[in-house]
């Protein structure tokens, strides 16, 4: 079964999304990560106004047989997270680009950006 | 003839089934000419050259006769009453204990990975857990780890992960082993340990105050402690919470708990323990098996294994194990401990003993400690031969002697007792003091011989 | 099944004891106030008969080596002697109090001495600690000992090696004694890849942990090398001894370079796991590294048994002593083999693998296709085309009345996947072997024919398929009363 990979969105090669508005970034994770998760039963939230440098963890995601660190795609201040995911964590398998969406980052450098890759990239990446 | 009888008799082993003609046959299916084919990969050079210089097998009677032999090359202990307690508690332990964790198909288990054919081992962690959280008011239990000590130290490392902090207070009061094993656990944190000092059997809590300061981790207390004192721990607790420390309560005489109020009432945050009081021997000293309780939002950094209650995919009941992303097995180096086995066939004798006693047993039985305990301490007062500290107590309590201890203890120990622990074993600085434990297993009539002896000395 | 929360009736009881005759003695004048409980703790209430039954009942549902083939790979669930469950459970041994006189348990610590001086000539190592209470523990004081080695010279290091193929204890007790863990990749023959393990060790780096044969059940045929390697950067081998098994009488870690060993005496050492134990996990090391064994040891003076505490010790690791039950079964187990019997054992398990690899690997291609020790890796790949995970075969085989193997475990990129490690351990006839192995061969047919029969599988265990996601995200971790 293939992944969805939605266009527009950026990506980094640990299987997050960052949708860019303005200043923040969204953060989630791919379709791809969920699937190779499995069923998620608990979300080790993000702390809101934590400051957290590029490829920090910043939240943790588990599921009956598995654990994954979630990192900062970018540097930047954590202004938002998302409750209803931690609440009832299968939001993230069942829609992981829109209401799974995980925590907003106020991005410090927007160089860093540059760095992540686009939705071609990201499908040529996963296809390795 | 006997040679040959001799060869066939080396090649088989009670223990397996594979003759050596089946073996041959296996090798042929395999596709190897020989055994040796197989060993391959090994390299010649780092082979054993020769057999082991170990002795040759023996019949199960030679060897029931060897191992009963050196068993009874110890003390017959079980014609002793024990006067000695220290985190190893004799208690009657009634047949059907013993009956439970020898079937088979409990101890024969592994781990329980797949629940549909392990249900029996699920169910009883289960309902351990619910035993034990009744027992300490507490949300949540992990009912195994390999002892009280280990539970201790894990749950202190628990701490750390909870809050980051850097120093850890441990009642002098805490066992000793117990307290040398947090030393030993927490030996890569870099923290610094200090010990509340003492006063008459309980801490001090003016020096508590102080030492805590906003850096504290968590305050250990030992309840009762290993003079077998009851700690004010709702004192404790206020004292702690006010510096934003956990309270970490330790119970190694787990009968208490049928008596004692809540831990959780009385402020404990976590509450690690020992269950050999309730239904398993006194061993040597393991395996027993420790616990950790605590409040439901710590759930998470618990160590262990857990079961949990679901169904199954017709809808009805089912155990599994809960919650285990914090394990190694799936976490590796950020698991929460490196815990794998537990002692889980001492939950069968955990659950049996708590089934059989149920709500009025255990209760009556704290109760009859509590009352064997004080009555040997009025009556040893009355001799005029011990004093001591007058500090609350369950079923142990330390007592000084004017005389000496020596000859009290061999008094003891010719007239049929274990005799209590000399308590400067651990502190050197308390001499002529002795632990007494007791318990249901002395009756009346022994407790007054303990008097008569000590009266006559 | 009931629990036995919902078997209790008011005023029940199990359990009979002597007659309290201290009247005048009233609990509320021995406890203070603060500390009594105003109620009593809300405990079944059941007859000795409800209990006797109930237990009866969970044992029915409970599936053990006694009730039949146990494959779990890397577990070695062999066959438990009935004799040394009841030696284990001599009146001399079970009564013991650890603080007592020493001169009161001279036998007890004469069966630790006894049996240290055997698992010294099995691994080849010097001296024993039989503290540790699981393979886990034993670890941790592996590689704190190790951490202690480094200190004391002077020169602490603080990184751990460990192979990817790795059980998961082994970077979770790294990281407990405040190691780095860092990994070494396998090469393609699913053994340590010697650059890679060439390029990571330094003098930061402790040293290595590694299980051999490792968990994939091939031994690490470059073993010497891996020593060379690792003692050449003045770093320790440490030897994860979950697959001595395959070893015994064949090969000695100690006599390979290993420093430090840890024995799983409840796999090698037919020690019953007990549903999750206990077990024991014992550690040898060379004579370098005695001084810093956790405390007490056993020794004997003039035939005297004593217990030392190692000058430079990384102190106590439990209260009192070891579990002492385990290591009576384990010493009853290896005088019952005696010297042949323990190289008959390693021999047996080895080609009980070999021929269950060489049946079934038509149907479940193995990962690495050559010749294994004492367990083999097979994979459910082939089946996946067919919507079948290798979980819904394990499934499957326990309506065969077969315990599943032990799957998705090693679980390493890029070769290890889906696998079904299976190991049948000496204690297998051929015929239940080959009982097996058919099971195995016409469930792959059915993957292919009904996958639904398997996906839907078990169909005949006392429960069916339980909902795991359920359990974790809606935790029910006690009974409460409704």
């Amino acid at each position: 079964m293939a992944h969805k990979i939605v266009e527009g969105l950026l990506y980094t090669e640990s299987d997050e999304w960052v949708r860019v508005e303005g200043e923040i970034a969204i953060v989630g994770i791919t379709d791809y990560a969920q699937d190779k998760l499995g069923d998620i039963v608990y979300i080790e939230e993000a702390v809101q106004g934590n400051k957290v440098v590029k490829e920090d963890k910043v939240a943790t995601i588990e599921s009956v047989k598995a654990a994954s660190d979630i990192n900062a795609p970018v540097s930047g201040e954590i202004v938002e997270v998302n409750k209803s995911v931690v609440k009832d964590p299968a939001i993230v398998n069942n829609d992981p680009y829109s209401k799974g969406w995980l925590f907003k980052i106020k991005i410090d450098n927007t160089e860093e950006i540059k760095d992540l890759l686009n939705a071609k990239g990201y499908e040529e990446y996963r296809k390795e | 003839m006997q040679r040959g009888m001799k060869n066939t008799e080396k090649s088989s082993l009670r223990y397996i089934p594979n003759t050596k003609e089946q073996q041959e046959e296996m090798l042929k299916e395999i596709g190897v000419p020989s055994f040796g084919h197989l060993l391959n990969s090994i390299p010649v050079g780092i082979r054993l050259k020769s057999d082991l210089k170990i002795p040759d097998k023996i019949s199960e009677q030679e060897l029931f006769e060897k191992i009963h032999k050196i068993s009874q090359k110890n003390l017959n202990f079980i014609d002793f009453k024990p006067l000695i307690g220290a985190g190893s508690y004799r208690h009657y332990i009634p047949e059907v204990v013993r009956t439970v964790v020898s079937y088979s198909e409990f101890y024969t288990a592994y781990t329980p990975y797949q629940p549909e054919i392990s249900q029996g081992t699920l169910q009883t962690m289960f309902e351990v857990q619910t035993h034990l959280t009744r027992l300490t008011g507490m949300d949540v239990v992990m009912p195994s780890i390999y002892d009280g000590a280990s539970a201790t130290a894990e749950s202190v490392l628990m701490a750390l992960r909870i809050n980051n902090k850097k120093k850890v207070l441990l009642s002098s009061l805490l066992h000793p082993h117990y307290k040398e094993t947090v030393k030993t656990y927490t030996k890569s944190h870099w923290i610094e340990i200090i010990e509340m000092p003492q006063k008459e059997g309980s801490i001090e809590t003016e020096e508590l105050k102080k030492l805590i300061d906003s850096d504290t981790a968590c305050v250990v207390v030992q309840n009762p402690n290993f003079f077998g004192g009851i700690e004010n721990i709702e004192l404790i607790s206020n004292i702690a919470h006010e510096n934003g420390a956990i309270v970490i309560l330790i119970v190694i005489e787990s009968l208490s708990l049928a008596l004692l109020k809540s831990c959780k009432k009385t402020g404990a945050d976590i509450v690690a323990g020992e269950t050999q009081s309730l239904g398993m021997d006194l061993n040597f000293g393991g395996p027993y098996n420790g616990f950790i309780a605590s409040k439901e939002n710590y759930i998470r950094q618990i160590p262990g294994r857990i079961a949990g209650e679901t169904t199954d995919v017709e809808g009805n009941r089912a155990f599994v194990m809960a919650l285990r992303a914090r394990e190694q097995d799936i976490r590796r180096e950020k698991a929460t401990s490196n815990l794998c086995s537990n002692h889980a066939l001492n939950l069968f004798a955990i659950n049996a003993y708590i089934s059989l006693l149920g709500k009025e047993g255990l209760y009556r039985l704290a109760v009859l400690n509590t009352k064997s305990a004080h009555y040997l301490r009025s009556k040893l007062i009355e001799t005029g031969k011990f004093y001591g500290d007058d500090y609350p107590f369950f079923n142990e309590f330390v007592l000084r002697t004017k005389d000496d201890p020596k000859l009290i203890r061999e008094k003891l120990f010719k007239a049929g007792f274990l005799p209590p622990l000399k308590v400067s074993d651990f502190f050197p600085a308390l001499e002529n003091n002795l632990l007494f434990a007791v318990t249901e297993t002395l009756s009346k009539e022994d407790l007054d011989k303990v008097v008569d002896i000590i009266r006559s000395l | 099944m009931k629990l036995i929360y919902e078997k209790s009736i008011k005023g029940r009881i199990g359990f009979s004891m002597p007659e309290d005759r201290f009247e005048d003695i009233n609990v509320k004048d021995c406890i203070p106030e603060y500390a009594l409980s105003k109620e009593k703790k809300e405990l079944p209430e059941v007859s000795e008969v409800d209990v006797v039954r109930h237990f009866t009942t969970l044992s029915k549902i409970n599936y053990g080596v006694d009730t039949g083939f146990y494959p779990l790979g890397s577990c070695t669930m062999k066959y438990n002697p009935k004799i040394n469950e009841k030696l284990a459970n001599l009146e001399g041994f079970t009564f013991a109090h650890p603080l007592a006189d020493i001169k009161h348990f001279q036998g007890s610590l004469e069966l630790m001495y006894e049996l240290e001086q055997l698992l010294k000539e099995i691994t080849g190592m010097d001296r024993f600690t039989l503290a540790p209470g699981a393979g886990a523990h034993g670890e941790l004081v592996g590689v704190l000992i190790m951490g202690k080695y480094f200190e004391d010279s002077g020169k602490p290091r603080h990184k751990m090696i460990v192979p990817d193929s790795a059980h998961g204890t082994n970077p979770a007790s790294s990281a407990m004694a405040g190691f780095k863990v860092v990994e070494v990749k396998s090469n393609e023959r699913g053994t340590v890849d010697i650059e890679h393990l060439k390029s990571l060790m330094d003098e930061d780096t402790a040293g290595i942990m590694l299980t051999n044969p490792n968990t994939v059940g091939l031994f690490e045929t470059d073993i010497t090398e891996i020593t060379k390697i690792v003692h050449g950067k003045g770093g320790l081998l440490y030897y994860d001894g979950a697959n001595l098994n395959a070893l015994l009488g064949i090969v000695r870690p100690g006599d390979t370079g290993f420093d430090i060993v840890h024995l799983n005496l409840h796999k090698t050492f037919s020690t019953p796991h007990g549903g999750g134990g206990p077990g024991a996990g014992v550690v040898g090391v060379k004579n370098h590294l005695i001084e810093f064994l956790p405390s007490p040891i056993v020794c004997k003076c003039d035939d005297f048994y004593s217990l030392e505490y190692p000058k430079k010790s990384i102190g106590r690791i439990r209260a009192f002593f070891c579990n002492f039950s385990v290591l009576v079964k384990a010493y009853a187990w290896i005088l019952s083999m005696g010297k042949d019997g323990l190289k008959e054992a390693a021999r047996v398990s080895i080609i009980n693998a070999n021929y269950v690899l060489s049946k079934l690997k038509p149907y479940y291609r193995p990962a690495y296709d050559r010749f294994c020790m004492h367990e083999c890796i097979l994979t459910g790949r082939d089946y996946k085309e067919y919507g079948i995970k290798t979980l819904d075969i394990a499934k499957r085989l326990m309506d065969y009345g077969f315990h599943p193997p032990t799957i998705y475990f090693p679980h390493f990129e890029p070769y290890a996947h889906e696998t079904i490690m299976v190991e049948p351990t000496e204690s297998e006839s051929k015929e239940t072997i080959d009982e097996f192995i058919n099971a195995m061969i016409k469930i792959s047919k059915e993957a292919i024919e009904n996958p639904e029969l398997l996906k839907s599988a078990p169909h005949s265990t006392p429960i069916r398929r339980a909902d795991e996601t359920k359990a974790t995200r809606e935790p029910i971790l006690k009974f409460e009363e409704k």
